[in-house]
């Protein structure tokens, strides 16, 4: 009987959503475009750690004359991993992958990736919630929510989360923002290991 | 990491080259200029240099730039030391491989792998002046008042899948490789130029650390 409780009480607290404690809020939900990246022609050093493997380079985000947005990563040879486009109206183009690495399964999660950190949600269904700290810009998405992180006062944008119905499956930090664009950006899975790291540098 | 071998083989090739077709004309001795390079290769003990690296995105009209320090001593003995726009070592010494970026150090054997015995092989090729007697790449020598241009065009299927070819630029005056340009399949293209070169300097073996 006593195996029978515990084995119940942690079914349950492992069902429990993380976001559970959030209250509603109101307020504007468009506060979070003021930290969208100002991306125009910006270089990064670039590490990314998945699973044993480790591959280094640099990123590069250049704004297109259509608004279009290309990010293109190469090791420090010039030898190119990928080049994706996100579209002005949210649409995604795949122009190069290299072959090693081209499944589909890891173009879509570079993709969910990067869209994250570029920070352009569809607003039109967000909501607002809060807990004692920070107040949570909620945007549903295909099998959970993206919650964007900030102070209470929506002056300083602490992280973002995509995440299933209970609990976060990929934090991404945009930190030291200098006009308009971040220095670093960090991006983790939080189920395996899959990390991005970006180190702004001059071009 | 394997392409990044596979590049360094290359660039080891770029020790004596540089590339413009345009210009250019089919060489007019082709057996002088093996001979006369093979001998200028075996005679270069080491090579210390400067370099500047341009990697053209030709899709997006842009380019990036690094520049850093290279080292080679025969036998088979490379560093690239990238120091902007960020830093990256990679060090080739025999079999031992060792790269270092801001976060992480990797050592690599080539012992008992296939492709990086491949690509030692051309790394040796071209130090030691066959590369082209090198059956992974179909080879065109061009000539201008100025340089010799070596057309390598990869035959083998796994270079293939990366580059349509590799040009290398040869100074006439010492047979030394002055830039390299690899041309990608997708369109873009990365060129290597080595400056400041200093032949036949002692380097110390420390230089060429791996462990």
């Amino acid at each position: 009987m006593r195996y029978l409780l515990l084995s119940s009480l942690l079914l349950i607290t492992g069902c429990t959503s993380v976001y559970k404690g959030l209250q509603p809020a109101t307020g504007d939900v468009h506060c979070i475009e003021q930290f969208r990246p100002r991306f125009a022609n910006t270089l990064y050093s670039t590490q990314v750690d998945v699973l044993k493997h480790h591959l280094s380079g640099l990123l590069f985000f250049k704004q297109m004359p259509d608004s279009s947005l290309r990010v293109v990563f190469a090791n420090e040879m010039g030898f190119k991993f990928f080049d994706f486009e996100f579209t002005k109206e949210g649409g995604f183009v795949k122009h190069y992958m290299l072959p090693e690495m081209d499944k589909k399964a890891v173009v879509k999660t570079l993709r969910g990736d990067f869209e994250l950190a570029l920070l352009r949600p569809d607003l039109q269904q967000a909501t607002i919630k809060r807990d004692s700290l920070y107040q949570y810009i909620v945007v549903p998405a295909a099998k959970g929510n993206n919650y964007y992180i900030t102070d209470t006062m929506c002056t300083q944008l602490m992280h973002i989360e995509k995440s299933s119905r209970r609990k976060p499956v990929v934090k991404a930090w945009l930190s030291n923002y200098k006009a308009g664009i971040p220095d670093s950006i960090e991006i983790r899975h939080q189920q395996f290991k899959f990390n991005i790291s970006l180190q702004r540098v001059q071009k | 990491m394997r392409r990044w071998i596979l590049l360094l083989g290359c660039i080891i090739c770029m020790i004596h080259t540089q590339a413009q077709t345009a210009g250019y004309k089919a060489v007019q001795d082709a057996a002088t200029f093996k001979q006369q390079f093979a001998k200028a290769s075996q005679a270069t003990q080491s090579i210390q240099c400067d370099f500047v690296q341009e990697k053209n995105l030709s899709m997006l009209s842009d380019k990036i730039i690094s520049k850093g320090k290279f080292w080679f001593r025969k036998d088979n003995k490379v560093k690239m030391e990238y120091l902007t726009p960020s830093y990256y070592l990679l060090v080739m010494n025999g079999r031992d491989i060792k790269t270092k970026d801001g976060q992480k150090e990797s050592h690599v054997s080539t012992k008992g792998n296939k492709l990086f015995e491949q690509i030692n092989k051309i790394t040796v090729d071209c130090v030691q002046g066959n590369v082209l007697n090198n059956t992974d790449f179909k080879t065109t020598i061009l000539e201008n008042a100025q340089n010799y241009l070596l057309e390598l065009t990869p035959v083998n299927k796994a270079l293939s899948q990366y580059f349509k070819s590799i040009h290398l630029l040869v100074d006439k005056k010492d047979y030394s490789v002055s830039t390299i340009q690899m041309y990608e399949t997708g369109g873009d293209d990365t060129s290597i130029s080595f400056l400041h070169k200093q032949l036949n300097i002692t380097i110390p073996d420390a230089v060429f650390a791996v462990k």
